[in-house]
């Protein structure tokens, strides 16, 4: 039996979804400096930047639901892992990519758009829910790619 | 329509009746006064009248607004009262008002009270300062016991003073002693920088003395103003600091008791009257006078004119009210029914309509509320949310947006409620979960409609379909302004081929599973639709962009397909709220039942659904605000109101209430 069986590339699939948390972690990171920056100025303003700053978290939670989703269905977390076959791992494999990838990229794009709403809030700040629209429109890939993971997930028969 | 109209005012009266009118209208609160110094560009206005300003009396008040609000920092810093939770206007009488603005001196000296105190505050904090760098430079002489001021005795030198890590003191220490006779050489002590050094040495060697220290980099230490030694030196400044805290906290409690009395609210209320005085000083800028007359031009909702005529009677003011032109610019001022008004702050915060524009408030309310709760979709966040704006609403006498905000939330959450139940999520699967948990038999909760993580195909649809809806209102409404505008011809070219085209080809590739015939009226509706767009897209260019035209406009049916697509985040959020909940239930039951289960749920369960609520909630907002904003308004707004900003009592603190 080789390694990549189809227990392993499931759990392979499930660890590509959650790297959607590189993204994040990124994202979150170039929006929580420009906060600090901004509160340098005004520190009152610290539950506005808050909000900005999570906005490009979501991607990691997205992967985190795909990837709870690929154990659940394989019986890793209940204790008794269902025996896969190489083509059902691959399955599994594939629908923890889209989220993955996606969620990367996605995440360091919406940190660095919440980074300019950040600048945005710090001089406008009425003009505060505008910013977060803008840093939103990058989600919709991200939410896209989450869809496409959950579809294909969904219809994988074991 | 829901945009108020709007008449021109313009008035002239005489100077005397000025103040009076002034005040009036600012009690009226319903005209907007514009600037007129564009009239000045024609030489009649300019030789005729100037602009009127007071800016003396402005600068005056302005000065003791900033002193006010620097009162407002320090007592904002001193009061020991509970903040609530939101910041709201106090309702006082138009008798307080008028009994407080008789007495604005007082309410001055309160301001100067509060900023006394900051002063006192002050001067003790430099003071400690000082002594705490005195206390500094003297901690490295606690063993030298000889006064510090001493710098001679009849026949000696007294240096003291410090030579840098760098220099090695037992070499310096034995050079000295053995080259200069009689000199006694004493470190005191030592930092990681500094020795700290002491030297006696006889009148006539002092030169000699102080050559080969001054080789080594020693530089003297005075201590000015000190006298005694060091010991008594920091005992003195000890007693002297514990002297002066004990002051700043007795400073202290009087300011916090006077800060937890009622000086803020007496404060806020100078602060809105002087505001209210700098407002009726200031609006004078905008009018234009002459020796003996003065005028003034506005915007009035139509519906106020008949009370603003009254004023301008009494006043005995000569008026003009006329409709706007076409070219004008007309601020902007939206009016919903009651249930509708809470929307009122999505559409704002896109921006304004055109004053010849559409308000689509009250049509895209219903859409905001079902997407909402859809995103969210679980019976028991809904509850919460409901229940919390509720409170709010009942609790504190919110205003302005924040008050639509907080309505509109109350709404979206009931919605929530129901899209929940329909779905089967309360609290995502708590209660199968805890039944399993603790008794071993799964209570079952079924969906009313049904589960979309079983189902989600049906959910897609569902989205998609409430989608294309959406969009077609938008478009009905682009129909129905240009229509208004006479405009048959474009309605039917650029809305009704693409209501063909769309429901055409629905019916043509998703009908079959209906009746064969759906297919084929689709076929042909679909292609109908399709030939008009070809043939009419170009309309308006000439020659050969008549073809290319139709060509681009067939084209836009990606960005279509992009639009429709787009309310598939309607299900993806939704997937994701339930599947977040379901995640967090099922870590809260791993550590199995008993009381140590249950205890491990609980928490679980708090922190985990708490941030489950705030993501989804701030997802769910955004995403319905974008479909609103995107691919709703896209089809039809035209923004670029001005707000409709009337000349009124703008206070921050207070409202006035009327009853007198």
């Amino acid at each position: 039996m080789s390694i990549f069986d189809g227990n392993s590339l499931a759990l392979l699939g499930a660890a590509i979804a959650a790297l959607a948390g590189i993204g994040s972690a990124m994202g979150v990171g170039i929006a929580g400096q420009a906060a600090s920056g901004v509160l340098a100025e005004d520190p009152k303003k610290f539950g506005k930047t808050l909000i900005l700053q999570a906005l490009p978290g979501t991607q990691g939670i997205y992967g985190l639901i795909i990837a709870f989703l690929i154990l659940n269905k394989i019986g890793l977390l209940s204790g008794n892992m269902v025996e896969l076959s190489q083509a059902q791992g691959l399955y599994f494999l594939m629908a923890g990519i889209p989220i993955g990838l996606v969620g990367i990229w996605s995440g360091i794009a919406q940190g660095k758009a919440a980074a300019a709403a950040l600048q945005l809030t710090a001089k406008r700040p009425e003009q505060m829910v505008k910013g977060i629209i803008y840093t939103a429109m990058v989600e919709t890939y991200a939410i896209f790619a989450l869809l496409v993971s959950v579809l294909m997930w969904l219809n994988i028969q074991i | 329509m829901s945009i108020i109209k709007m008449q021109r005012i313009a008035v002239i009266g005489l100077d005397t009746d000025k103040e009076k009118l002034v005040s009036s209208l600012m009690d009226f609160g319903a005209v907007q006064l514009t600037d007129q110094t564009g009239k000045f560009e024609e030489s009649l206005w300019k030789d005729w009248t100037v602009q009127d300003e007071n800016q003396e009396a402005v600068t005056l008040l302005e000065g003791k607004m900033s002193r006010a609000e620097s009162a407002f920092a320090v007592i904002e810093k001193y009061d020991a009262r509970r903040k609530p939770l939101f910041k709201t206007r106090r309702v006082v009488s138009k008798a307080d008002i008028i009994s407080a603005g008789n007495h604005l001196e007082d309410e001055e000296k309160k301001v100067q009270m509060v900023s006394d105190f900051s002063h006192r505050l002050h001067s003790i904090t430099d003071e400690l300062n000082k002594l705490e760098s005195d206390r500094i430079s003297l901690l490295p002489w606690q063993t030298y016991r000889i006064p510090l001021t001493v710098k001679e005795t009849k026949t000696c030198r007294i240096h003291k003073g410090v030579i840098p890590m760098t220099a090695d003191v037992n070499m310096l220490a034995q050079q000295l002693e053995q080259e200069v006779e009689g000199l006694v050489f004493r470190l005191i002590s030592s930092d990681k920088d500094m020795h700290y050094v002491a030297v006696i040495v006889m009148e006539d060697l002092e030169e000699q003395a102080l050559t080969l220290l001054k080789q080594e980099g020693f530089s003297e230490i005075v201590f000015s103003g000190i006298t005694g030694t060091t010991a008594e030196n920091l005992d003195r400044i000890e007693k002297e600091k514990e002297r002066l805290e004990g002051e700043r906290s007795e400073v202290e409690a009087e300011l916090t008791a006077v800060a937890s009395s009622n000086i803020k609210e007496d404060i806020e209320t100078y602060y809105d009257i002087l505001a209210i005085k700098a407002d009726q000083e200031r609006i004078k800028t905008k009018l234009l006078k002459t020796k003996r007359t003065f005028m003034i031009e506005g915007w009035i909702p139509t519906k106020c004119v008949e009370g603003a005529k009254d004023i301008l009677e009494a006043s005995g003011c000569y008026y003009v009210f006329r409709d706007p032109s076409e070219e004008e610019e007309v601020p902007v001022i939206l009016d919903n029914r009651n249930v509708f008004t809470p929307f009122e702050a999505v559409t704002e915060m896109y921006s304004l309509p055109d004053y010849r524009g559409f308000d689509p408030t009250n049509i895209f309310a219903i859409f905001y509320a079902i997407f909402f709760g859809m995103m969210l979709s679980d019976a028991g966040y809904g509850i919460l949310m409901a229940v919390a704006c509720f409170v709010a609403l009942k609790k504190y006498p919110l205003e302005g947006t924040i008050y639509k905000m907080v309505k509109m939330f109350f709404y979206c959450g009931i919605s929530t409620t129901f899209w929940g139940a329909m779905f089967g999520g309360w609290f995502g699967d708590i209660i199968q979960v805890a039944s399993r948990t603790f008794t071993g038999h799964e209570v079952s909760l079924d969906p009313i409609w049904f589960n979309p993580i079983e189902d989600p195909m049906t959910l897609l649809y569902f989205s998609l379909a409430l989608g294309i809806i959406h969009l077609f209102v938008g478009m009905g409404i682009k129909a129905y302004m240009q229509i208004k505008d006479g405009k048959w011809f474009d309605a039917v070219c650029d809305e009704g081929f693409w209501y063909m085209t769309i429901l055409g080809l629905l019916g043509w590739l998703g009908g079959g599973s209906v009746s064969a015939a759906l297919v084929t009226i689709g076929k042909w509706t679909a292609i109908i639709g399709m030939l008009g767009l070809l043939l009419t897209g170009g309309r308006h260019n000439k020659g050969f962009g008549k073809i290319t035209g139709g060509l681009s406009n067939l084209y836009n049916i990606t960005s279509y397909l992009s639009d429709i697509l787009s309310y598939a985040r309607i299900l993806a959020l939704g997937l994701a709220t339930g599947v977040i909940a379901q995640v967090v239930n099922t870590m809260g039951a791993m550590a199995g039942g008993g009381v140590k289960g249950a205890i491990f749920l609980t928490l679980v369960f708090i922190v985990g659904h708490a941030l489950n609520l705030a993501i989804n909630v701030l997802g769910a907002f955004i995403h319905t605000s974008r479909l609103q904003y995107i691919e709703f308004f896209g089809k039809f707004y035209e923004d670029g109101g001005e707000p409709f900003d009337p000349f009124r009592k703008k206070t921050r603190y207070i409202k006035i209430s009327q009853d007198e």
